[in-house]
């Protein structure tokens, strides 16, 4: 062992102790130090068996021979063999006493000598790999001072009592909790020795308040110590909860995550793996700080209990500051053992054993720092009050604000972290998809959004948007639509309302959509540059429609390709062929007709046909629904009037467009061509009642005039007129409602479109129409039905204004001769009428029984009766008064005397009575008033 | 009119000519319904308004030698959609 520099004086020493140990050398095996204090006690678990062999196998039996030994002779001389010896010997010593391994005790007298030899020489000789062993078990094992390891506090109390006066030595060899009769000892032997103490007593209470300061402290230390412990335990669940989470997350792994390891994403992934561990981390860990704060603040509860206990006293404190002389002993022994009492009574964990582990530090920092913070915070507050004697009110709102402020901060703290999780919690998928990702996707839905005509693909969202837009009163004009020039564009649906984060979005994709539309145009723009066209379109268009494919279609109006829509063919072509033949004739009609001769066209040239079957109706109504579709999107394109060129275009097409729609109107077929006639029969369905309104917009006055006329001419074959008799049974079927349905269609839409034309008409136009209609149709019919009193009112009434503004210039003055011609139409027309005044009412027809306490529904369908009857009184000379006041009289009467009589169910229903005969009175220049009963 | 001259170029088109009419629907179930038609799609998905559905229900239990007897279930509603998948067919009503 020269080699290694140690002194031989070691081996000679060391081969003194061999042999001084006399009685085995195999004791050298003792660097096992199974019989040291520092023996864990190992030994004594080894399991050994199968000895039985061992005596023959060694002959251990027998006296050992020399031929083994090499050791014993080679002590003295050979270096190197007493190095080996050990080793060999340390076996036969196990082969010779089994017994000593199990019982170690046996050993220990021999070993303490040396083990306690046991110095770093020793060890540098001793060869065996397990010589160092007991010596880290001893370091590792052997415990400075019991003590001083689980009672800190008491063993500071000590030192701070050792600290203080003499008065606190009786207290000092007293860890224990004392009897009420040595303290009460101890509160006698003070008292006598109170005046001897008194000069000391200002120091003493220096030394008092820093008890109670350092006491404070003991706790703090405690409150560690107890908080450690909790810790170990919930480190062990937190395990847990870590394992069980783990498991977890392999269960669910979020989307795209499980087979790519080719992918070159794959760092990406397995990045986010290990940011998604860590978030799981942090939320342990945020558990586990939930825990923690829910401790600390049990802790401080407990803390401000205990202070509250010790400020109770603080009137002692006081009052002893103003007569020190007299009580202050007592009083300090009593605090002073109070505060010990509290001390230990508050601390059952002190007595125990606990050893702090130094994994569960790492937790504690923040925490701590910030109870430490508090407490040293109040324990200072109170430290102040105590020396400034503040008023207890004071204390108590301190000790409440800082209560509140703790439990604000807690709130404040836990909402952060909440948050953080959530945010931690959704960035999970952070990053799942790079930029061109996401601008690969958007190409591919902006492809799907561009048509070739986005005002009429956003079609009810656009109308929606300018319906609302007008009802707001803005008045932006612009279409929400994105065009692009000629290729098309995109419908943008309502604009956005409201200042969210919506509008952003909004506003975002118009402007990818813009930016990837340029960019696009720019590609096209270098491609045709580059290649001319010849390989455009070879892989196939890119803008597929395939999704809205097929409900869409069919509901579509494509503007560009006629002959795409289903309805609008050459047919019309032929038909207006035929109607050309006839139109000459026709127009003859029209205007024979408006010049109320009362003739028929003539019928030269007629052909006849036979009316238009229900379905070519609706073939012909499908077809003008698309006209009309078109002219109105025509109407919505119109160009800047400041644009010739494009102005005379459109022009051009929009009175094409109407011409067409004029002639699949059929208004100039000629009258007798069929019963119904083709125009009349378009008007049989709702639907084409209701398109009127929307077609006459677009139609000259003239051609309105030239309507309105074959109107008036065929009004008896509508089919509201020829149907109205349903209305006057009162069951309930569907024909009545389809025909009430059909009824109020014509009069919301056919009337309301001549209503205009009607109102603006000359007095010579009236009463041709009035003849039209006297000579053509059973006027006593059409009066009974809504839609023919409706227009005999407009023609009244119509005149009745003519009649009165004649005084006017503004009006153009009616000749006498059109008043005289007009005064014979309304003679005719009154004559014809006379006998049926009665069953002009509704009520008169179909009597309805109608239980008490409803109110008549008769009331108001009587009430255009009532009001055309009064337009008629108007007109009317006095001998055609007495003839309507005859034939009225009794249903007059009638009314009202079950007004006067009270027969009426409601106030309502009496008002709606007493107006309607009063409409007609007054147009006689009477009141219901005045008829004596 | 011939077909081409009326436009009416596929089945969908007779169906579209009956928009805003009322018609006769016959549904799987053996149900029948009559309404106005309002709108349609290419799986004849149909919204029908002032709509009368007739149900019949074959009784079979109860009934001797196998004669079961039918009854017939009406219910109105103003407004309906009507699934695609459940049209056996649709026609104008009969007209007398």
């Amino acid at each position: 062992m020269s080699f290694f520099g140690l002194q031989q004086t070691d081996l000679e020493q060391d081969k003194r102790k061999f042999l001084e140990s006399g009685l085995h050398e195999s004791e050298d095996v003792a660097v096992y130090t199974w019989g040291e204090d520092s023996y864990d006690g190992l030994g004594d678990a080894l399991q050994e068996g199968g000895d039985e062999l061992n005596d023959e196998t060694f002959g251990g039996s027998g006296a050992v021979g020399k031929d083994f030994d090499f050791s014993n002779p080679a002590l003295p001389e050979d270096k190197r063999v007493s190095h080996d010896a050990p080793q060999v010997k340390r076996e036969q010593s196990v082969d010779k006493e089994p017994h000593q391994h199990q019982q170690p005790s046996s050993l220990r007298p021999s070993q303490p000598s040396r083990s306690t030899a046991h110095s770093l020489e020793a060890i540098w000789d001793d060869k065996s790999p397990f010589s160092v062993l007991p010596r880290m078990n001893s370091t590792s094992r052997a415990s400075p001072a019991p003590s001083a390891k689980f009672s800190p506090f008491a063993s500071e109390t000590f030192s701070n009592a050792g600290q203080q006066s003499v008065l606190h030595k009786s207290n000092q060899p007293q860890p224990r909790v004392r009897t009420l009769q040595e303290i009460e000892a101890e509160m006698l032997q003070q008292r006598s020795a109170a005046q001897r103490q008194q000069e000391v007593l200002l120091q003493q209470r220096h030394h008092e308040e820093e008890h109670i300061r350092l006491a404070q402290e003991q706790e703090l230390q405690r409150q560690q110590r107890i908080y450690q412990q909790e810790q170990q335990q919930l480190q062990i669940h937190r395990l847990l909860q870590q394992q069980r989470e783990q498991q977890q997350h392999m269960r669910t792994p979020p989307p795209r995550m499980l087979p790519v390891s080719q992918s070159p994403r794959f760092l990406e992934h397995q990045r986010q793996i290990l940011l998604l561990q860590q978030q799981q981390e942090q939320q342990q860990q945020q558990r586990l700080q939930e825990l923690q704060e829910q401790l600390r603040f049990e802790e401080i509860e407990r803390q401000m209990v205990a202070q509250m206990t010790l400020q109770q006293n603080p009137n002692q404190y006081a009052s002893r500051r103003a007569v020190p002389n007299l009580t202050s002993p007592e009083n300090q022994v009593l605090q002073h053992q109070q505060l010990q009492r509290r001390q230990r009574s508050q601390s059952p964990v002190t007595g125990s054993n606990i050893t702090p582990i130094q994994d569960n530090m790492s937790y504690l920092p923040q925490n701590i720092q910030l109870q430490q913070r508090l407490l040293s915070e109040m324990t200072q507050a109170e430290y102040m009050r105590d020396i400034q004697g503040a008023s207890q009110a004071e204390q108590e709102a301190l000790r409440a604000e800082a209560m509140r402020k703790i439990v604000e901060a807690e709130k404040m703290e836990e909402k952060r972290r909440r948050k953080a999780a959530k945010i931690a919690h959704m960035a999970r998928y952070n990053d799942l998809m790079t930029q061109s990702d996401k601008d690969f996707i958007t190409r591919i839905q902006v492809s799907q959004l561009v048509t070739q005509d986005p005002y009429a693909d956003d079609f009810y969202a656009q109308v929606y948007g300018a319906i609302l837009r007008s009802r707001m009163g803005l008045q932006s004009q612009d279409e929400r639509v994105i065009k692009f020039g000629s290729g098309g564009g995109i419908g943008l649906g309502l604009a956005q309302k409201g200042g969210n984060r919506r509008p952003n979005a909004m506003q975002r994709m118009e402007q990818q959509v813009e930016r990837i539309v340029s960019n696009a145009r720019k590609r096209e723009e270098e491609k045709g540059l580059h290649s001319l066209h010849s390989l455009q379109g070879a892989l196939g268009k890119t803008s597929g429609r395939s999704y809205k494919a097929a409900p869409r279609q069919l509901l579509q109006v494509d503007a560009s390709n006629p002959s795409a829509s289903p309805t609008i063919s050459p047919a019309h072509a032929h038909i207006s062929k035929s109607s050309n033949i006839n139109e000459s004739a026709a127009k003859e009609a029209a205007k024979l007709g408006r010049e109320a001769l009362g003739t028929a066209a003539d019928t030269d040239n007629l052909v006849r046909k036979e009316p238009l079957t229900q379905r070519e109706v609706l073939i012909i109504l499908e077809r003008l629904y698309d006209i009309v579709l078109r002219v109105e999107q025509l109407r919505r394109d119109q160009p800047l009037p400041e644009d010739d060129e494009s102005s005379r275009e459109w022009q051009k097409e929009y009175d094409s467009l109407v011409d067409e729609l004029w002639v699949e109107l059929r208004v100039m077929v000629p009258l007798e061509t069929s019963h119904p006639h083709p125009f009349i029969s378009l008007l049989t369905p709702t639907k084409g009642k209701k398109i009127l309104p929307r077609l006459t917009r677009h139609l000259s006055s003239e051609r309105m005039l030239t309507l309105l006329t074959l109107l008036v001419a065929c009004f008896s074959q509508l089919d509201v007129i020829r149907q109205a008799s349903v209305l006057d049974s009162n069951e309930d079927s569907r024909e009545h409602a389809d025909v009430e349905r059909q009824t109020q269609a014509f009069l919301g839409s056919v009337m309301q479109s001549i209503l205009p034309h009607v109102s603006n008409a000359s007095l010579r136009l009236v009463t041709g129409l009035l003849g039209l209609l006297l000579d053509r149709s059973n006027i006593a019919a059409i009066a009974q039905s809504k839609p023919g009193l409706a227009l005999l009112t407009l023609f009244l009434s119509r005149v009745e204004v003519i009649k009165q503004t004649s005084g006017s210039e503004l009006a153009e003055i009616p000749s006498s001769e059109e008043q005289l011609q007009w005064q014979t139409m309304f003679d005719h027309l009154f004559e014809l009428l006379a006998p049926y005044f009665i069953y002009l009412f509704p009520s008169t027809r179909a009597p309805i029984v109608v239980p008490p306490g409803h109110s008549n529904p008769a009331d108001i369908a009587d009430q255009p009766v009532w009001q055309f009857l009064a337009a008629l009184a108007l007109h009317a000379v006095i001998e055609q008064h007495q003839v309507l006041v005859t034939s009225l009289r009794e249903k007059v009467l009638d009314i009202i005397l079950s007004v006067n009589k009270g027969w009426v169910a409601s106030e309502e229903e009496r008002q709606t009575k007493l107006a309607n005969v009063n409409l007609f009175l007054h147009a006689l220049g009477l009141d219901s008033s005045q008829v004596a009963l | 009119m011939d077909p081409s001259a009326s436009g009416i170029q596929e089945p969908f088109d007779l169906i579209r000519l009956s928009l805003s009419e009322r018609v006769f629907v016959k549904l799987r179930g053996d149900r029948e319904l009559t309404g106005i038609l309002h709108a349609y799609d290419g799986h004849m998905n149909l919204i029908l308004s002032d709509v009368e559905e007739t149900i019949m229900i074959v009784d079979t239990e109860g009934a001797p030698d196998g004669q079961g007897t039918v009854n017939v279930a009406k219910r109105r509603m103003e407004m309906l959609f009507v699934r695609g998948d459940g049209v056996i067919l649709v026609s104008p009503p009969s007209r007398t």
